[in-house]
């Protein structure tokens, strides 16, 4: 894994706006760069970053099935009582994931760290899948890239053949997600065009103008039922809404299933951490409220795993809210001293989890963050995140990469 | 049990070999046309005619296309062409002679209701190889004044030629057998979702996604 500096295909801004890509600079930052471009062996991505990737998401399967049968982790992960039923039988009925993105730290050696799993509203999809693609097409179409390189993005052609595995032929899929944030309407858009070319309809709408018909289904902004709702919304808000009663009697069918509410959620890494100790992608993690239990000596079921971790998490350890997204309110403490904190605080009243710190290598002064995309139940695909701060946020850059030897 | 061209080893190419490139925005995932998005098109009385183009100048179809295509306008007809009561009002609607029973009615024996439909009049095929897309298809069907898609958004004079249409033209409409999803509903109340943001403040224009 290394940070090559590159030049730029000319003209790419441009192109950039004639594609509908509005957010290639966001704050009067370059937000896609490619200045520069990360490299990495064809063994760091299959044995590293891709089979790992496709395994963590096998296990968090199986921490769902732990965690809907229990009424112990239900509760730990917040999930609001009345929806328990809900959760379970989408699990129990085998309501099919669409997709989802490993957050991952890696420096090119060692096992590949899981920080977090953005497995229900991952974003920076279209960036990764196509705008991507194209750098790298062209690039290597204009010589800047040898002739035996390639990329690590069968996002696309992976989404388009799971949608045909969700859906018959024809199906109507509703996509809904907010209209003001181009960042979450590219993602989504590019999710629907994957639908359409898998033979399915394809109809937006905004979030807040679903209504509720009075046979209790769910219609669009046109007053058309809703079969199949496709949300870039978040489970743990869909179960606060108004609408919450509302969604099981509607026999509406949701992507994600609402069994992502596990996952959607940072008690996820207390809970693989508690399923599979000690596996090498994952770091020590606890809820801080079990490790303050521990510490004062108060009885925890954690107790003999938070003793083991407790070396390790006095080196560093990072602090995050449950329910978070884009680095709101992390914490970085190293031995024993705060080092980096978000700006950003607004989830911060939430339960907290405590996880070992895996720093983020540094490139020419930047940390890279990997994306590892995972479509059905395989990972298929990198996009990468950097920025010079530790804690990469809504602004960090997206940066392409590509294979080499 | 030996199979030779079973092999553990992954395909050596690690991408996909198109994607879907354009972000056309909310204007194309509704009804509503967007004039900067056209792209070419070209509509057909029937297969053969499709055919003999195909064969005739290298544009961007192809035979194979025809095929697919037409084979798909006609199952795609079936699904969401309008249904009437009667023959009459089909007739109202898009002109004396363009109506004929609804065969998806008579296979499923339903026995009344809407089983009157334009007929298939041709398929316009169009091009969405920009964006990584193909080649796609809409049926056909007769209006008073000339032709038009299913879904009524986009008119045409003749079912024949090319030209460039909004992309939005080969938007599927919705389906007008099995009811279900999609069908017009009263609906009683909106706005429950979006209000309860997990995050304290700033929700305007903030992401949902991670």
């Amino acid at each position: 894994m290394q940070k090559i500096a590159l030049s730029e295909r000319p003209g790419w801004r441009e192109r950039a706006a004639e594609l509908g890509f509005t957010f290639a600079d966001m704050g009067g930052e370059p937000y896609w760069d490619e200045t520069s471009a990360y490299r990495f062996t064809l063994r760091q991505i299959e044995d590293d970053i891709e089979d790992p990737a496709s395994e963590l998401h096998e296990m968090c399967r199986q921490a769902v099935a732990h965690a809907v049968a229990s009424e112990e982790w239900l509760t730990r992960l917040d999930i609001p009582r009345p929806y328990w039923d809900f959760v379970e039988r989408s699990w129990a009925n085998g309501e099919p994931e669409l997709y989802g993105r490993f957050d991952l730290a890696y420096d090119g050696s060692g096992p590949a760290k899981l920080l977090e799993y953005n497995a229900d509203t991952p974003t920076s999809l279209y960036e990764s899948a196509s705008f991507q693609w194209l750098w790298f097409e062209e690039s290597r179409d204009a010589g800047v890239l040898g002739p035996t390189t390639d990329q690590f993005n069968g996002i696309h052609e992976a989404l388009v053949a799971r949608w045909a595995e969700m859906a018959p032929q024809g199906e109507d899929i509703h996509f809904a997600a907010d209209r003001e944030n181009p960042e979450d309407y590219a993602t989504v858009e590019a999710i629907a065009w994957a639908a359409r070319e898998a033979g399915l309809g394809a109809h937006y709408t905004g979030l807040s103008a679903i209504g509720l018909s009075e046979e209790g289904q769910f219609a669009d902004d046109q007053d058309r039922v809703i079969g199949t709702l496709f949300k870039l919304y978040p489970w743990e808000d869909m179960l606060r809404d108004d609408f919450a009663p509302n969604l099981q009697p509607s026999q509406t069918r949701f992507i994600e299933p609402p069994w992502k509410a596990v996952l959607s959620n940072k008690g996820l890494l207390p809970l693989l951490w508690h399923l599979f100790p000690d596996h090498p992608n994952l770091l020590p993690a606890f809820f801080a409220a079990d490790l303050e239990a521990a510490r004062k000596g108060e009885p925890t079921p954690f107790a003999d795993a938070i003793a083991a971790a407790e070396p390790q998490l006095a080196r560093g350890f990072v602090t995050k809210p449950i329910f978070s997204r884009e680095g709101a309110g992390v914490v970085i403490t190293e031995a024993g001293r705060e080092t980096d904190r978000a700006p950003d605080d607004s989830y911060s009243h939430h339960a907290h989890v405590v996880q070992a710190l895996a720093p983020l290598p540094e490139f020419d002064g930047f940390h890279p963050v990997l994306g590892a995309w995972i479509v059905g139940r395989a990972c298929v695909g990198l996009g990468m995140r950097e920025d010079r701060a530790r804690i990469t946020h809504n602004l960090s850059r997206f940066k392409p990469h590509f294979i080499e030897g | 049990m030996t199979d030779l061209t079973t092999s553990t080893t992954k395909p050596r190419r690690k991408r996909s070999r198109h994607v879907a490139l354009v972000l056309a925005g909310t204007a194309m995932l509704t009804l509503a046309a967007c004039e900067d998005d056209r792209v070419d098109a070209q509509a057909f009385p029937d297969l053969d005619s499709c055919l003999a183009a195909a064969r005739e100048d290298g544009l961007w179809f192809t035979e194979d296309d025809c095929q697919t295509q037409f084979a798909a306008a006609k199952a795609e007809h079936l699904e969401t062409a309008p249904r009437y009561e009667s023959q009459e009002l089909c007739e109202q609607e898009h002109g004396a002679g363009a109506c004929g029973a609804d065969p998806a009615a008579a296979q499923q024996n339903q026995g009344g209701g809407f089983s009157f439909m334009p007929l298939l009049v041709g398929y316009m095929m169009g091009s969405m190889l920009s964006r990584g897309g193909g080649v796609f298809s809409q049926p056909m069907i007769r209006t008073p004044g000339g032709y038009s898609t299913p879904n009524g958004n986009q008119s045409f004079a003749g079912n024949s030629g090319s030209a460039r249409v909004p992309s939005n033209t080969f938007a599927r409409a919705p389906s007008t057998i099995g009811q279900a999803p999609m069908t017009q509903t009263q609906v009683a109340q909106r706005g429950g979702f979006g209000a309860s943001s997990t995050a304290r403040t700033g929700t305007a224009g903030r992401s949902a996604g991670g």
